[in-house]
């Protein structure tokens, strides 16, 4: 059949070759032949791929690589980064490195004693192994001095030349190592502004400058080093915050590291605790629950709830550190850091609610800020009335440091949730995000956070004429098989002046132990109060807050506040 | 021509013919060819060197010479014999490589090799045209009816997928990936229907999770660097940006002979083995690049001719395969250094330098000139040897 249909083929074969070959062998060469052609028709194919691929690489797109090769020599020094009023944090250093083409030295033992000589640092051993290799290009050694360039060009050796090349200079050394971050050996940024700015800094057009404020940045790590040296801390974290802008004046997180000799550097240290580290907060989440209660109208400053008994709830029992067994109004549960009433205030306020409100001050993604190490935050994924309960009071929710910093400044400076930034910013009207509580409540929550440093746990963090306000927190540190009682993460959120908040101060100590001064206690009013209050001190003048007098009728009436309705008062007689 | 007078009696055939003439009908335009291209591969070794014909040249060269006295050996052998040889030749191969497994030697994180004292070879190399020559064999036992019967396939199947086995316990996903690949080939040849080699594919895809748990890191990272190369410029992707960079620096009419920057400065590690077609790329530019590839093409093209003019199916099959191999060997390895493919470690046939990748190449175009002068030789179905 194949033959009559396809004379052509035929004839094309040897006369009488198909002879021999019996049916079913003819069809299967039939077959056979035609996939040939199939399978000839895959390799022309492939081969076409290839050599469209060879002119696309190196005619086409290949024809600008060596243009840009070019340019790499050229390429501008990479850009500066300042701090807010021009101080440098990060700078570009030409310098020279040496290298050898070993086939032009002719006496390599001499020239490796030689060079041993003028950069000591050597190994002579390994220079002269290097000297006699026979490669074209070897490297002898990175970024020379010029008063060692000009010892090694004294010395006269053939087949030494010096590439320049441009070494990236931390000023401030560990500073702001967290902030600034560093680059790799070849000036790519790996971590920190470095590596988000990365493009904009290899463009080397303008420095970026930082929202960091050097002068402050200097007092909070002072402050830290002191308070986790006092507290015997394995790490502590300090934030300064402009409430309005969303600047960022300062953020610490130590250890840190020197960004100069980043091979040396611990990987621990190089974690960032106050925007990569998510941590279960304790009572400082207790403003958002009495926060979102006051806005949404499910409690008053006046209204109060029983905290006479702990609440137990399957297996869990919920009972306040401070415990005082009695009604607490709003305020005494702010200030004396009621759990009990906490839940209970997040109960009434309702799970969706709270969860909603959560969310509208930023704890559902991570924190905005422009250096990649930014933590995620963690929440339950089954959000019940208990998960409800224990994140009132900062338990079963992990946000990074910064978050909370940003989230708090949104409930003191107005009602406004404003992106937190580490770049100066010009226009802070564009920076301005959602309302996510209202004027009032934002007004009653200045007075809240005043009382709790006037009269609640976080006394030692007051400095007269500052008009401080804040919350103390001390979350235990969750380990194997639950809450590590020994193990705290003590910290104090609050801003000053109180009255019109402009600066927020975060302290915030991992793991400090109680000594002498403390009592042994290592809460967070005990060892990271009393370091805001020495921030404070120290940047309030700096920052030209003026101090006010609280002690003036109209100041008084400002942040007035009734602690307890139910105790009797003159006017009741 | 001669062929008229053994019309009708192909069991005598060009088996008939003195040595001499059989070499005499060889193909001279393959051989120039091959020749063509190795000399190519000369002289890149040289420059590779640096200018030096040690270390890599001058082996090249002794190699290429007794690769070419093998092939001629290899072709002037009767068609049959190596009919005879297939399975013999493939045992042989499968137990170089389970040897490997016991006795290997490793290079760079894989065990490939095995040492007899004053050489080393490499069985998977030898895997590659034993399987070809078993499959031709298997395949032209079966009619096209008999292909498509399931049982069938079922040793094929297994004559591909134990040395597949292997080759990945090395690991060697290269050597893997040409095996399934010819061996697909023949199969489609032998006209196994179209159908089949869907669901084949199909199959693939749903087992690629599964491989991916068996891969060693170093695999999957060479298969992520392949999606982005810059995602690790130091690590995995420093061989695709450097070749490219490389490449790119070539243009249109490359640096010239012994200018490019490879040889010297050592960017490229393997630069005279996977990835000398950069090398060779960059001093002659994207000129050269074509060349060589046209003379590739024109290779194939001769051994897909071949193929077309052999009578029996064992013959057709074998020239195919091989051509597939042969084929598969370029287009991986010229793909692999221009990042169209990932970095599997095949080298480019008859540049490349290494002693069993040319030996076994010479072998099987002996094979493919084996093919052509035994053209008309009728082989039986049931391997049923006359006189051999």
């Amino acid at each position: 059949m194949n033959q009559a249909t396809k004379p052509g083929r035929r004839t094309a074969a040897p006369p009488g070759a198909r002879v021999v070959i019996d049916g079913a062998a003819k069809q299967a060469l039939e077959i056979g032949r035609n996939r040939l052609f199939v399978i000839a028709a895959v390799f022309a194919l492939g081969f076409t791929v290839i050599s469209g691929r060879v002119v696309d690489v190196m005619a086409l797109k290949g024809g600008a690589a060596p243009k840009s090769a070019a340019v790499a020599v050229e390429q501008p020094d990479r850009a500066a980064i300042r701090d807010r009023n021009g101080e440098l944090l990060a700078t570009s250093l030409g310098t020279a490195s040496l290298f050898a083409d070993a086939t032009q030295v002719s006496d390599p033992a001499t020239a490796a004693r030689q060079l041993k000589g003028v950069l000591p640092e050597l190994n002579e051993a390994d220079v002269r192994t290097k000297l006699t290799s026979e490669r074209r290009f070897i490297w002898i050694h990175r970024n020379l001095t010029p008063r060692q360039q000009y010892a090694v060009n004294r010395l006269g050796i053939p087949g030494l030349s010096f590439q320049r090349e441009a070494r990236r200079v931390y000023p401030q050394g560990a500073m702001a190592a967290h902030v600034v971050g560093f680059t790799d050996v070849d000036g790519k940024g790996i971590a920190g502004i470095e590596r988000s700015f990365d493009g904009a800094l290899a463009a080397g057009t303008a420095p970026i400058d930082l929202s960091l404020d050097m002068r402050v940045q200097h007092a909070v790590v002072d402050e830290l080093t002191n308070a986790i040296k006092d507290f015997n801390a394995v790490g502590g974290v300090g934030v300064v915050l402009d409430v309005r802008s969303g600047e960022v004046l300062a953020l610490a997180s130590l250890p840190d590291f020197d960004p100069n000799h980043p091979g040396d550097v611990k990987p621990e240290d190089r974690f960032n605790r106050a925007t990569l580290g998510v941590y279960e907060m304790g009572s400082t989440f207790k403003t958002f629950v009495i926060a979102g209660a006051l806005d949404s109208g499910t409690a008053t400053l006046k209204s109060g709830y029983d905290a006479t008994n702990p609440i137990h709830i399957g297996r869990f029992t919920i009972e306040d550190y401070h415990a005082k067994r009695r009604w607490l109004s709003v305020p005494e549960i702010y200030i004396h850091s009621s759990n009990i009433g906490a839940a209970k205030m997040a109960l009434d306020l309702g799970t969706p609610q709270f969860r909603a409100f959560l969310h509208s001050v930023g704890f559902n993604e991570p924190s905005p800020l422009e250096v990649p190490e930014v933590g995620k935050p963690m929440s339950p994924a089954q959000w019940r009335d208990i998960n409800t309960m224990t994140i009132a009071f900062g338990h079963g929710m992990a946000v990074s440091p910064i978050q909370l910093a940003s989230a708090t400044a949104a409930m003191i400076n107005g009602g406004i949730l404003v992106q937190p930034t580490l770049i100066k910013r010009t226009n802070v009207e564009g920076a301005m995000g959602a309302r996510v509580i209202s004027r009032e409540t934002s007004a009653d929550m200045r007075k809240l956070m005043r009382l709790v440093v006037e009269q609640g746990t976080a006394k030692s963090a007051d400095v007269p004429g500052y008009l401080v306000g804040g919350k103390t927190g001390t979350a235990e540190k969750t380990g194997v098989g639950g809450y590590k009682k020994k193990s705290l993460l003590s910290s104090f959120i609050g801003a000053f002046p109180m009255n019109d908040p402009r600066y927020l101060v975060l302290v915030m100590l991992d793991e400090p132990k109680g000594n002498k001064q403390s009592y042994g206690y290592a809460t967070g009013g005990w060892v990271a109060a009393p370091a805001a209050g020495r921030i404070v001190r120290r940047i309030g003048p700096m920052l030209g807050v003026e101090p006010v007098d609280d002690t003036t009728p109209e100041m008084k009436k400002e942040m007035f506040v009734v602690v307890n309705p139910r105790a009797p008062t003159l006017a009741s007689y | 021509m001669q062929r008229e007078t053994f019309l009708g009696s192909g069991d005598l055939g060009s088996a008939s013919l003195s040595w001499p003439e059989k070499i005499w009908h060889f193909r001279w335009v393959l051989i120039l060819l091959l020749c063509a291209v190795a000399s190519i591969g000369f002289v890149t070794l040289y420059s590779a060197a640096g200018g030096s014909l040690e270390p890599w040249a001058v082996r090249q060269m002794t190699r290429f010479v007794v690769g070419l006295t093998l092939m001629t050996v290899v072709g002037v052998i009767d068609i049959r014999f190596w009919f005879k040889a297939a399975y013999v030749l493939y045992g042989f191969a499968l137990l170089l490589l389970a040897a490997v497994e016991v006795v290997g030697m490793g290079a760079m994180g894989a065990q490939r090799w095995l040492s007899f004292g004053f050489f080393q070879i490499q069985p998977s190399e030898v895997m590659k045209v034993a399987l070809v020559m078993a499959l031709a064999r298997y395949f032209h036992g079966l009619g096209t009816e008999d292909v498509n019967r399931p049982v069938n396939l079922l040793a094929p199947i297994g004559m591909v997928l134990v040395p597949v086995a292997l080759v990945m316990r090395q690991p060697d996903l290269g050597t893997a990936l040409m095996l399934m690949m010819a061996a697909a080939a023949m199969a489609f040849l032998a006209g196994l229907r179209v159908w089949v080699f869907g669901a084949a594919v199909a199959a693939v895809g749903a087992l690629a999770p599964v491989a991916w748990e068996f891969m060693h890191d170093y695999q999957r990272r060479r298969i992520l660097t392949f999606l982005d190369p810059e995602r690790d410029p130091l690590g995995s992707g420093y061989h695709i940006l450097q070749s490219k960079i490389a490449l790119g620096s070539g243009g249109i009419f490359g640096k010239g002979y012994m200018e490019g920057t490879q040889s010297y400065l050592n960017f490229l590690p393997e630069k005279q083995t996977d990835f000398i077609f950069t090398m060779y790329a960059e001093e002659f530019g994207m000129i050269g690049g074509l060349v060589l590839v046209a003379l590739y093409l024109l290779i194939v093209v001769q051994g897909i001719s071949v193929s077309l003019k052999s009578r029996s199916q064992f013959g057709r099959l074998l020239a195919a395969g091989l051509m597939a191999l042969f084929f598969l060997y370029v287009f991986i390895n010229v793909a692999m250094v221009m990042g169209v493919v990932p970095v599997v470690g095949v080298p480019l046939p008859l540049l490349s330098y290494g002693g069993t990748a040319m030996l076994s190449l010479m072998f099987s175009f002996g094979l493919v000139l084996s093919v052509s002068v035994h053209r008309d030789v009728r082989i039986g179905r049931r391997a049923i040897m006359d006189g051999l």
